[in-house]
């Protein structure tokens, strides 16, 4: 009995365990793949570093692949999946080791196709921008500068016209 | 009573009972550009169309909390830019498609964000807003040619873009419109106050203030409905329908928040919180059955008051770097 149990297990892992991590990201041949048909990339779930300097990314996730949060459990395989993706992406773009990242962009899209499930709505919003408190803050500050100066230009306008 | 005369009567009764009943109308006290205009003359109305409408080149991150003509001309590919929208709390933002010239087969988009997105957190949060998620993203790939118009739930909306070829581009004119029971509001500002009423509405509200703040609530009306307050058996806010809590944070998301104090008794005379988190959120819990109201008043906290409090506190869910 124990052992039937044992043996099951063991399948059962086995059969379920993703195999995608084991596919050889480090060599030349994944990255030299044919991008195949300029697909569109609004439907793939991947990271843009835009600016390293800067403290913000914008990254686009498809709505059927939840990849930030890691606490999407019935999407749990494809979501470590992506996550594992996507942090080893960031990582060799942050060590300079990526020249062309349009073509690596396409070859994990396919990889991330194969893993990803479909017709499953998340939580996740598709798209997000990253940006810090600070940033957003000071995008804020300007923005009601610029309010307040319009508001001062249009009173101006009104007093000249009303004042005729 | 004949049966000819009991109709009237009970017109008349009905009529009498409904004028009694309390009634909230919208009120525009202030003195604007466009109250002001409809005095004027067409002739000088049709010379100073042109001047009052503001209009300026929209960047590809950027933030807008005036009225105008945007427009975003690509010199080169823009593959991810967004735009944040903000008003005053009673104010929804609505944003039309003027001239868009964009490749949507080429993978060009522009998609209207009803909230404010950050990090994959969303303001405001699932369940806080009206629409599922994916109601909440607007296409114009999609629905562009149908949907011209489109309009926020509360102060704050986001446009995300990309465009491919450098000759392509689009303009939007964005106003803003009244709200008379404003209901999930960022603040513009780090100081300020707020009354917020949820009239026998079953929803939730959310105040948002992005900086380490002091709150003071000056008055707090849980229950009341028709002058009768609500006594509480229980003790504590444990299953309570109506409330109000004090939130703290590093996201946007209410939901992934942490309460600070949770309030379910009416009182008036200020009570004062301070909250060092990057994000404080004033919630207002509502079950439906009362019209509730809450007044607070909040001031950024200075670089000392910080550190004091920093130093003070034991948990530091806020703290970390």
């Amino acid at each position: 009995m124990k052992l039937n149990f044992l043996v099951s297990t063991v399948v059962m892992l086995v059969a379920l365990l993703p195999r995608y991590e084991c596919r050889a990201i480090e060599s030349q041949g994944a990255v030299q793949q044919d991008p195949g048909p300029q697909s569109d990339l609004q439907q793939q779930s991947l990271p843009f570093l835009v600016r390293l300097g800067e403290e913000y990314f914008i990254r686009l996730g498809n709505a059927n692949s939840p990849l930030s949060t890691p606490n999407m459990s019935p999407d749990a395989p494809s979501a470590t999946i992506s996550r594992a993706l996507q942090l080893h992406l960031t990582q060799r773009l942050l060590q300079g080791k990526v020249g062309n990242i349009s073509r690596l962009v396409s070859s994990y899209a396919s990889q991330l196709d194969d893993s990803t499930e479909r017709g499953k709505r998340s939580e996740e919003p598709p798209i997000s921008l990253d940006l810090t408190f600070h940033l957003l803050r000071e995008v804020l500050e300007m923005a009601r500068a610029e309010q307040l100066a319009q508001q001062a230009h249009s009173n101006r306008k009104m007093m000249e016209i009303f004042g005729k | 009573m004949s049966v000819t005369f009991r109709v009237p009567l009970y017109f008349f009764l009905l009529s009498l009972s409904a004028l009694k009943g309390q009634t909230r109308y919208l009120e525009e006290n202030e003195i604007t550009p466009e109250g002001l205009f409809s005095l004027l003359n067409s002739e000088l109305k049709r010379e100073l169309s042109e001047d009052f409408i503001y209009r300026r080149p929209l960047r590809c991150l950027d933030m807008l909390a005036t009225d105008g003509q945007f427009t975003f001309a690509a010199d080169r590919p823009q593959l991810n830019c967004a735009a944040f929208f903000i008003g005053e709390p009673n104010e929804m933002i609505s944003i039309a498609y003027d001239n868009v010239n964009i490749d949507c087969d080429g993978g060009d988009f522009i998609k209207v964000f009803d909230g404010w997105v950050m990090k994959g957190e969303k303001f405001p949060s699932s369940q806080d807003h009206p629409l599922p998620l994916y109601e909440r993203y607007i296409d114009f790939c999609e629905t562009g040619s149908v949907r011209r118009v489109v309009r926020s739930s509360q102060n704050v909306a986001m446009i995300f873009f990309r465009i491919h070829n450098a000759e392509s581009g689009f303009s939007i004119t964005v106003k803003k419109l009244l709200n008379p029971f404003p209901c999930n509001i960022i603040s513009q500002t780090p100081e300020g106050s707020f009354t917020m009423v949820i009239p026998q509405q079953h929803k939730n509200c959310s105040f948002s203030i992005i900086y380490p703040v002091e709150i003071q609530i000056a008055e707090l009306s849980l229950g009341h409905f028709n002058d009768f307050p609500v006594k509480r058996v229980v003790p504590g806010c444990a299953g309570a329908g109506d409330f109000v809590e004090l939130l703290g944070g590093n996201g946007v998301d209410t939901s992934k928040m942490f309460p600070v104090a949770d309030l379910c008794y009416s009182f008036s005379g200020p009570a004062q919180m301070k909250i060092g988190c990057e994000n404080t959120v004033v919630r207002m819990v509502s079950s439906g059955k009362f019209v509730n109201r809450v007044t607070f008043q909040y001031r950024l906290l200075d670089r000392s008051e910080l550190q004091k409090i920093k130093g003070n506190n034991v948990e530091d869910f806020c703290f970390t770097e």
